[in-house]
């Protein structure tokens, strides 16, 4: 579906990115993890046209997305929602998604119906339903609770109907049952819209439990791609990132749950 | 349009004298009021609507301490120290709320400002012009210069500018105190941190940009008839020289002060009706240019 | 989906009924002068929120599009070649395209830099107002008055048919604004003030809008202007100075920017304030100070839209009780 092939990215004699050739599969839910400064947010980026790889193609749908503007990737179908959720303050959950869909349904430049159209009505209380927020659609973006909040910025980006979904730290900020809560809804969207999903995330606990492929970038490079329980036995990994204690960690963990 | 008598005045050295010395004494004015603005600016985040009526008080104030004690020394401090105390005070009861504000807010607060000061002053003085008097200091022959003949006052006036011009730039740029306020413009929960009372600071500062805006009015009351609007027209070609000279620069609001003083006295020959017009059409190539203006250093897209 | 513009036109034609009535309840000049100059002023401010409050453009100069109403509506009937009906449509097409040409180039600005402009470009024209005397009248303003030729039957010459006419033209400026700010055209702009750059990722011609609703709310703001040229006969220089902007943004401060009756509300407000204060001290710049101290730093925003906010709160209060109750009978707690 989505396959990076040879991407390096240098900033001045910073390697941000080294070769870096990675293959979603369609309808895969991927994670890329690996410690800060990694480059992951930057291989973001590049797929999303923000930044130009030096080298590099990114294959969508057998076309090259590389060089082309935000605007034309998006509208190919890779869509990607925030770190930081960017909503619109002053307008209702409801309001925002079925904006968002009335853009997408070519819709905006309707003067004289009333909003929402029937069409777009229709899609937003789905995508709502979809989030779970279906009985927040009256409440405004600026009253959500965090996380509530990024689950709707995901929202915005379903209304655009993408083929890939990446999701850069789609739990960050959250506590610990939030953060579960928010990777369910996550997991039952991958299931039930048959979308490529691509997540960036930090909690190792989330990303073995529910990935099914996971790559592991260190300084800017690739250092393995493979299920969870092969990563979890790499010892390139374990040295790089996840420290030979992790282990120890995670059965703690369950006894004391 | 009478561009032949403006051509025909700057052929002759005699007219071209006056005039050039005339943009500037319009200029200098123009830069203390807008170096005052500006530096509000740069610090506060505040665009001071209200540095029109500032001046404006400055000239009533010179006025009546001259009618008072008829020394023109005193006149001019007292214009500038009480409008700076008027400043603080507006500062500490007004301008302090809108920090952070929205333009629009700021706006609306300090031209309510404005039309309060235009009607206290038509309260107290009356609405008739009044005028000041050259004080007997000045009430010399004018200098011959340059083929032409210059108001020993105007010398004066723009000397005195350019003293205050420069002692501000000197306290902005090389001192202690300098430095602390150009920080607080950058940072200022850093400085309230370091243990530097920023309340008092911004006091401070909003005084001084009133101060040096009483000053103008100081300034100017000898030779400008004093009414309440007067406050309102500065208003506007304050702006325009923010705009062209570039937010928060002092070196910019001089340039573009002296440009404007030139297009004022220049057009007032030439092409009277259109002078704010052209002021305009400027700050309209500037913003569409250069938003950030000559030398402003933010950024505008 | 028509049903709103069958309520809007509804609403519309009931408030004409109602003022078409009024002058009959109150006979004399004052009510009717009163009324025509609020629907003038009205079309200027309810226009200038579809820049500020619907998509975040707020511009100081918006009463060029205003001044180029009054002056080419009146130039077009003093040159006597066309009919009322066409010189209107003749004026909303010319301001609309001063519009496309100035906004094509402010739009591109950002906040600061687009509000002053826009002052920039309306005070180019008012000097140009000011020094094409030939054409102008220079600061005189229009001489010669504005003719009213007989139009399919209706002489505006007639006291009452002028104010009916007035009326009616400005509910139906009330209507195309109402269905814009309930369109999906609407919406969009709300997403572009909220968050441009969002917005654009979902694919909005940020751009495309912004000029569009530049042009559409110059096109009303210069049928505020035909009125009031109609009204007083006569165009005049200050319809395009600065003030004139300055008061349709009081207008939008006073009476709200959220609310689509606030700015008309506000201009109503404003108009009175001016008539009334006028007539009991001659300090009206203190009391218009003191008014928007009040409102600016004790209301906060403008009255309509404090007075839905409260509502609003109010009504949130109303649903806590049950909420509480909720809470406590839970046994997560």
């Amino acid at each position: 579906m989505l396959s990076l092939q040879n991407i390096s990215k240098s900033f001045g004699g910073l390697k941000a990115t080294q070769d870096v050739s990675i293959e979603f599969g369609a309808g895969s839910l991927s994670a890329v993890i690996g410690p800060n400064g990694a480059g992951k947010t930057t291989l973001f980026n590049q797929i999303t046209g923000r930044l130009t790889p030096d080298t590099g193609r990114v294959m969508f749908e057998e076309r090259d997305l590389v060089g082309r503007s935000s605007l034309a990737i998006t509208r190919a179908g890779v869509v990607r929602a925030f770190q930081v959720a960017s909503l619109f303050p002053t307008l209702t959950v409801g309001e925002a998604l079925s904006a968002a869909v009335t853009s997408k349904q070519r819709g905006s430049w309707q003067l004289f119906s009333y909003f929402p159209v029937n069409s777009a009505q229709r899609r937003s209380d789905e995508i709502a339903d979809l989030l779970g927020m279906a009985d927040k659609r009256q409440v405004l973006c600026k009253e959500l609770s965090h996380g509530d909040q990024k689950l709707l910025d995901i929202g915005l980006a379903l209304a655009l109907e993408p083929k890939v979904l990446l999701l850069d730290e789609p739990t960050a900020g959250m506590g610990p049952d939030e953060r579960w809560r928010m990777i369910e809804k996550v997991h039952a969207l991958w299931k039930s819209q048959n979308l490529t999903i691509v997540f960036i995330e930090h909690d190792m606990d989330i990303v073995f439990k529910i990935a099914q492929t996971i790559h592991v970038l260190c300084y800017g490079a690739l250092l393995a791609s493979g299920t969870a329980d092969e990563i979890r036995k790499n010892q390139k990994v374990i040295d790089a990132y996840l420290g030979s204690d992790h282990h120890s960690v995670s059965g703690a963990k369950e006894l004391q749950s | 349009m009478n561009i032949d008598a403006l051509l025909l005045c700057l052929s002759s050295s005699a007219c071209a004298t006056t005039q050039i010395s005339t943009a500037f004494i319009i200029g200098m004015l123009l830069f203390l009021v807008a170096s005052g603005l500006s530096l509000i600016f740069g610090v506060l985040n505040v665009t001071n609507f209200a540095h029109g009526g500032l001046y404006m008080l400055g000239a009533y104030f010179a006025l009546s301490t001259y009618a008072v004690t008829g020394i023109f020394w005193a006149a001019l401090v007292v214009a500038a120290v009480a409008t700076g105390f008027v400043g603080i005070a507006l500062e500490r009861l007004i301008i302090s709320r809108i920090y952070g504000a929205d333009l629009l807010m700021q706006l609306l607060v300090c031209y309510a400002l404005t039309l309060i000061m235009d009607d206290a002053i038509r309260f107290i003085y009356g609405s008739d012009y009044k005028m000041m008097g050259m004080p007997g200091a000045f009430a010399l022959p004018p200098l011959a210069i340059a083929g032409g003949f210059i108001p020993a006052y105007y010398l004066f006036m723009i000397a005195a500018s350019a003293v205050a011009g420069l002692a501000l730039w000197f306290t902005i740029n090389r001192t202690r105190f300098g430095k602390i306020v150009r920080a607080l413009a950058i940072n200022p929960s850093m400085v309230s941190v370091l243990g530097i009372n920023t309340t008092l600071l911004y006091a401070i500062v909003f005084g001084v940009g009133s101060g040096l805006a009483g000053l103008a009015g100081g300034l100017a009351a000898p030779i400008r008839t004093l009414t309440p609007g007067m406050g309102l027209s500065f208003l506007l070609d304050s702006f325009i020289i923010i705009v062209i000279g570039g937010m928060g620069s002092i070196g910019g609001a001089f340039v573009a002060s002296i440009l404007v003083g030139f297009i004022k006295a220049l057009g007032a020959i030439g092409f009277p009706l259109f002078t704010d017009g052209l002021m305009f059409a400027i700050m309209a190539v500037v913003l569409i240019l250069r938003p950030q203006g000559l030398f402003g250093e933010r950024s505008a897209r | 989906m028509n049903s709103n513009l069958i309520t809007n036109v509804g609403a519309a034609a009931l408030a004409v009924a109602v003022f078409a009535a009024l002058p009959f309840l109150f006979p004399g000049a004052a009510m009717v002068d009163f009324i025509v100059y609020v629907a003038a002023y009205g079309l200027l401010a309810m226009s200038l929120n579809l820049l500020v409050g619907l998509t975040g453009l707020v511009a100081f100069g918006h009463a060029i599009f205003f001044a180029s109403g009054s002056y080419t509506f009146g130039l077009l009937m003093q040159s006597g070649a066309v009919s009322i009906p066409v010189a209107v449509a003749l004026t909303v097409i010319g301001t609309a395209a001063l519009a496309l040409v100035t906004g094509a180039i402010c739009v591109r600005l950002k906040d600061v830099y687009f509000s002053f402009i826009t002052l920039a470009f309306q005070m180019v024209f008012y000097s140009v107002v000011l020094t094409w005397v030939s054409l102008t009248g220079g600061d005189q303003g229009l001489l010669g008055g504005i003719p009213k030729p007989v139009f399919a039957g209706i002489d505006l010459n007639n006291g009452y048919s002028l104010y009916l006419f007035c009326i009616i033209l400005f509910a139906i400026c009330a209507i195309i604004m109402r269905q814009v700010w309930q369109s999906p055209f609407g919406y969009t702009l709300r997403l572009i003030r909220d968050n441009a750059t969002r917005a654009d990722f979902l694919g909005v011609d940020v751009f495309r809008m912004k000029l569009a609703v530049f042009v559409l709310s110059a096109s009303i703001a210069s049928v505020g202007g035909i009125i009031l040229a109609l009204f007083v006969s006569g165009a005049y220089p200050e319809f395009a100075f600065w003030t004139t902007s300055g008061d349709a943004i009081f207008a939008l401060m006073l009476g709200g920017t959220k609310l689509f009756l606030g700015p008309l509300f506000g201009a109503f407000l404003l108009e009175l304030l001016e008539h009334y204060v006028r007539a009991h001290t001659e300090y009206q710049n203190f009391v218009l100070g003191i008014v928007i101290l009040l409102i600016v730093l004790g209301l906060k925003r403008g009255i309509l839209d404090y007075v839905h906010d409260y509502w609003v709160r109010r009504r949130k209060v109303e649903k806590k009780p049950a909420t509480a109750v909720k809470l406590a009978r839970s046994p997560d707690a």
